[in-house]
C-alpha cells in the first residue's frame, strides 16, 4: 500500500487510542476524587498532566491546576494535539485521507464520533455530566475499533491501524504507571491503595485484577497485571506481542527485520522480567526506559515503512 | 388532478418534466404522484431528516470555494426523482455516444493526426491554437483506442418544447458521478416504496465499466491486471469525496503527486514495500498540474517527469492531456460540424444557438441584444462568470460589453434557454424548479453511456443556475427499463 496511506492509518489508530485513554484517565480521576477525598484534588489533576507529559503546555494556557481548567484543556481545547476533541478530529482527518481503505461502516463510526463531539452544547454537557460524557467518548472509540475489527480485511491497512493503537496504548500504560510509580514500601497506605484502584479502573482492569489476585491491592500485582500480563489486553506485554504479530505479517519494508528485532528484544525482556526485581531496582526508571523504547520503535516503524523511495528534493527533473 | 387538496402543484412557464400543459401528470410520472400523495407532511419531514442523516453520516459533503464559514456542506438531494422514459433516453444515449466519439476523433486529429479538420476548414486554426485547453506538449502522445477523453460529462438542458440540447461539454475532469451513485442508494433507502414501483436501469456497475475503460489504455505489455491509481489534488479539493469514492470502488490507490516518482521514464508509487510501477493514472488534477517540471515549477500537485513517461508510452493517462481544446466554449459551436465531418452523420442532440463573438457580424448582432442573451467566458466552468442578460443590471451588461470588445475570443453569447422545470420539495410543498442533466460517457474499447446522470436543480425560485458550487441541489435520475405501461 502507499507509504503515505500507511502513515495516515497508523496515526488514525494512535489518535483514536489517545482519545480513548485520555477519556478513561479523566473519568477515573474525576470520580476517584469524588469517592476518595484523602488525596488533594490539585495534586490528582497535576498527576494527570504529568502522566500525559503536558504540564508545560498546560501552564502556557492556564494559571491554576483546577478540575475545570484541566478538563477544558484535555477535552475540548483544539489548540493542541492531545485533547480528546483534537485527537478525534485528527483521527477523522487522517481517516478521510485514506477513506478508500476504510470500510464504510468504519468510516461512518469515525465520522459520527467526530460529529457528535462537535455538536453544540458539548461544553455544558461536560460540565453537567462528566461521567456520561467520558463514557460516551470511550464507547464511541470502542465502536470505531469494533467496526474496524469486524469489517477490515486482515491486510496491511488493518495492520497499520492496529499497530498505531497498540503502540499508543503501550506507551500510555507506561505513562500512567510512571506518575506514581509503584514502590516496594508503603503498600498499606490508604491513599496509595485508592490511587491504584483508580488506575486499575482507568484501564478497565479492576475486574481482571480481582479475578486473578482477589480484592487485596498491592503495587507489585498492579504492575504484574498492567505491564507483564500476557492475557490482559491493555498490558504493555500484551500490546508488544500483538504489535510483533502485526509487524511480522506486514509485507516488505526494507529495514523491517531490524524493527522486528528491536520489538522482539523488548518483548522478551518483559517476558523474563521479575516484578520483585523490577520494584527493587526502581519501577519508575524501568517504566520510563520501556516507554522510550516503545517510542523509538514507533519512530523506526515510521522510518521503515513511511519514508520509502527517493525524497522529492533529491529527484532530478527530467528534461524533455 | 394535481391541483387537488393533497398535492397541489402549479407548473411554471416553459416545459415541465412531470406534467403537461394542462398540469396533468405525464404517464411516466403517474405512479410517482400517487406515491407522493400518500406522504403526510410530518412523514415527509421525517424522510428529509433521514436523508440528511444518511448523507452526513457517510460524510457526503462538498466544499464551496470562497465560503469561509464551513469547510463542508451536506449534499442537497431532493426527494422527488426525475424520470426519463426508455424511448426518450434511447435517443439521448445515441446522441451522447455520437458526440463523444466525434470529439475524441477531433482530439486525436489535433494531437496525433494531421489536423485534418483544420486543414479542411471545419474549425479555424487560430481558435484551436489560442485555446486555453490546447496543450502543445501533448502533440505526438498517442492514446489507445483514441480514448483521449475517457470520461466525459455532457451537460444537457431541455428547451421550451422539451427538446434536449447540449449546453456544454466537460471533457477535462468532469465530476458528479459519485453523487449519481450515492443519490440512487440514498433515495432507495428514504423512499423505498417509490423505488419499488418502477423498473429503474441500474447505475451501480459504473466502477467496473470505468475500470475496464482505464485498463484498456494501459501500455501494451503490462499483463491482464494493469495497476490503476487515482490522482487527486488532495483533501482540500472540492471533489475530494468523489476521488476517494471512485478509488475505493475501483479498488485503486488514491494518490497525490508526492506519492508518485518517475525514474527512467517509468512511473512508480511509493509504497510500504518500496517503489511499485503504475500502469494507468486516472487523474483528477488539471492539465497544468500534471507535470510541474513542464507546466508549473511552483506546483506541488503534479508528478515531475510524468510527461517523459507519457511520451515513452510507459503509462496511460485519463483523461489525456489537452482535452480542454475540445470543450472550449469557442469550439462548441463547431461540434455539430465536427460530427458531420468525422462521422458523416447529423448531430442527434442539437446545440443551444450560439453567437461567435470573434466574428464581427455576429458580435454586432449579439451586442445589440445583450439584455436578452446569456454571455459565458469560454475558459471558465462551474457557472462562474456567466452573465444572464434578462437578469443582469445595466451596469453589469455594460461591463460585459466592454470585456467582450476588449477580448472577443474570450466570450460566447447564447440564446437564453428556458430550462425545463421539475416538481421539487420546497419547505414541504411541491414547486417547479429549473433543472439540467449531466450524463456521463465512458470511452475506451467502446463507448458506454451511464443511464441517466446527475440532475441538478436551481433551488431559488426562477433561477437558472444549477451548479452545486452556486447553491444548486440535485435529484436522483431514473431511466426506466422498458416502455412504460399506460
Amino acid at each position: 500500500m502507499l507509504a503515505r496511506h500507511a502513515e495516515d492509518l497508523f496515526w488514525t489508530g494512535r489518535y483514536l487510542e489517545r482519545a480513548e485513554d485520555t477519556a478513561r484517565l479523566l473519568d477515573v480521576t474525576y470520580h476517584g476524587l469524588l469517592e476518595g477525598g484523602a488525596s488533594e484534588a490539585g495534586m490528582a489533576w497535576q498527576e494527570v498532566l504529568d502522566a500525559l507529559q503536558l504540564s508545560n503546555l498546560f501552564r502556557a494556557r492556564h494559571r491554576h491546576v483546577t478540575a475545570e481548567a484541566v478538563e477544558a484543556f484535555l477535552v475540548l481545547d483544539e489548540s493542541h494535539a492531545s485533547s480528546i476533541a483534537a485527537s478525534i478530529g485528527r483521527a477523522r482527518e487522517n481517516g478521510r485521507n485514506v477513506r478508500e481503505h476504510l470500510s464504510t461502516e468504519l468510516w461512518e463510526a469515525l465520522n459520527s464520533t467526530y460529529l457528535e463531539l462537535r455538536a453544540e452544547g458539548r461544553a455544558e454537557e461536560l460540565a453537567a455530566h462528566p461521567h456520561e460524557f467520558y463514557r460516551r467518548v470511550r464507547s464511541r472509540c470502542q465502536l470505531v475499533a469494533g467496526a474496524a475489527a469486524e469489517t477490515m480485511p486482515r491486510l496491511d491497512a488493518w495492520r497499520f491501524l492496529l499497530l498505531g493503537r497498540l503502540v499508543e496504548r503501550a506507551e500510555m500504560t507506561c505513562r500512567l504507571l510512571r506518575v506514581r510509580a509503584p514502590r516496594p514500601v508503603g503498600d498499606d497506605h490508604q491513599d496509595e491503595i485508592h490511587y491504584w484502584l483508580v488506575m486499575l479502573n482507568a484501564v478497565s482492569a479492576l475486574e481482571s485484577y480481582a479475578r486473578r489476585f482477589g480484592a487485596e491491592i498491592t503495587p507489585a500485582r498492579v504492575l504484574e497485571l498492567l505491564v507483564l500480563s500476557p492475557e490482559f489486553p491493555r498490558s504493555v506485554l500484551f500490546c508488544l506481542r500483538a504489535a510483533e504479530t502485526q509487524l511480522g505479517a506486514l509485507e516488505g519494508g526494507v529495514a523491517a527485520p531490524s524493527v522486528r528485532r528491536a520489538l522482539s528484544r523488548m518483548r522478551a525482556e518483559l517476558e523474563y522480567q521479575d516484578v520483585a526485581v523490577l520494584l527493587e531496582r526502581g519501577a519508575e526508571d524501568a517504566l520510563e526506559r520501556t516507554r522510550r523504547g516503545i517510542a523509538q520503535i514507533a519512530e523506526r516503524i515510521e522510518a521503515c515503512f513511511f519514508a520509502t523511495g527517493p525524497s522529492p528534493e533529491r529527484h532530478v527533473y527530467e528534461s524533455i | 388532478m394535481l391541483a387537488g387538496e393533497r398535492l397541489p402543484y402549479e407548473r411554471a412557464f416553459g416545459f415541465d418534466e412531470a406534467v403537461d400543459s394542462d398540469c396533468r401528470p405525464r404517464p411516466h410520472y403517474a405512479a410517482l404522484f400517487e406515491e407522493l400523495a400518500r406522504l403526510p407532511p410530518p412523514e415527509l419531514a421525517s424522510r428529509e431528516r433521514l436523508r440528511d442523516a444518511i448523507f452526513r453520516r457517510l460524510g457526503i459533503t462538498f466544499a464551496v470555494y470562497g465560503d469561509s464559514t464551513g469547510v463542508e456542506r451536506t449534499w442537497p438531494m431532493d426527494l422527488v426523482p426525475r424520470i426519463i422514459p426508455a424511448a426518450e433516453w434511447a435517443v439521448v444515449e445515441r446522441g451522447l455516444a455520437q458526440r463523444v466519439r466525434a470529439l475524441n476523433l477531433f482530439l486525436d486529429d489535433i494531437y496525433t493526426g494531421e489536423a485534418a479538420a483544420i486543414r479542411d476548414g471545419i474549425v479555424p486554426r487560430r481558435l484551436v491554437v489560442s485555446s486555453n485547453g490546447f496543450v502543445r506538449e501533448a502533440v505526438g502522445i498517442r492514446v489507445s483506442h483514441g480514448a483521449r477523453c475517457l470520461v466525459a460529462g455532457i451537460d444537457l438542458v431541455r428547451d421550451g418544447d422539451g427538446t434536449y440540447r447540449v449546453l456544454e461539454d466537460n471533457l477535462r475532469t468532469p465530476s458528479g458521478i459519485s453523487y449519481v451513485l450515492e443519490n440512487r442508494a440514498a433515495l432507495a433507502r428514504v423512499m423505498p416504496a417509490l423505488s419499488a414501483r418502477h423498473r429503474i436501469r441500474p447505475v451501480h456497475h459504473y466502477a467496473s465499466s470505468l475500470l475496464s475503460s482505464l485498463q484498456s489504455i494501459a501500455p501494451k505489455a503490462r499483463g491482464s491486471k494493469p495497476r490503476v491509481v487515482v490522482l487527486t489534488p488532495g483533501i482540500f479539493n472540492s471533489a475530494y469525496f468523489e476521488h476517494a469514492f471512485l478509488a475505493r470502488q475501483l479498488g485503486a490507490e488514491l494518490v497525490e503527486g508526492r506519492d508518485l516518482v518517475v525514474e527512467n521514464h517509468n512511473v512508480y508509487a511509493r509504497t510500504t514495500k518500496g517503489l511499485e510501477r503504475v500502469d494507468v493514472i486516472y487523474r483528477r488534477v488539471d492539465d497544468s498540474f500534471v507535470d510541474p517540471a513542464v507546466f508549473r515549477p511552483d506546483s506541488m500537485l503534479g508528478v515531475p517527469g510524468l510527461m517523459g513517461a507519457l511520451r515513452a508510452g510507459n503509462v496511460g493517462l485519463a483523461n489525456s492531456l489537452g482535452c480542454g481544446v475540445a470543450d472550449d466554449k469557442a469550439i462548441y459551436p463547431y461540434v455539430p460540424a465536427l460530427i458531420r465531418y468525422y462521422l458523416n452523420e447529423d448531430a442527434i442532440l442539437p446545440n443551444v444557438d450560439t453567437y461567435l463573438l470573434w466574428e464581427p457580424d455576429q458580435r454586432e448582432a449579439a451586442l445589440a441584444r445583450l439584455h436578452e442573451l446569456v454571455m459565458k467566458p469560454v475558459a471558465a466552468s462551474g457557472g462562474y462568470g456567466i452573465v444572464i442578460g434578462p437578469q443582469a443590471t445595466e451596469e453589469q451588461l455594460e461591463i460585459c460589453r466592454k470585456e467582450i470588445l476588449c477580448d472577443p475570443r474570450a466570450w460566447i453569447a447564447q440564446e437564453l434557454v428556458q430550462l425545463s422545470s421539475h416538481p421539487t420539495f420546497i419547505d414541504g410543498r411541491l414547486e417547479p424548479r429549473h433543472i439540467d442533466l449531466r450524463p456521463f460517457v465512458l470511452a475506451g474499447e467502446r463507448i458506454e453511456v451511464v443511464p441517466g446522470g446527475l440532475t441538478r436543480v436551481a433551488l431559488p425560485k426562477g433561477s437558472f443556475i444549477v451548479n452545486s458550487s452556486q447553491g444548486g441541489g440535485s435529484k436522483d435520475t431514473w431511466v426506466l427499463a422498458e416502455p412504460e405501461v399506460h
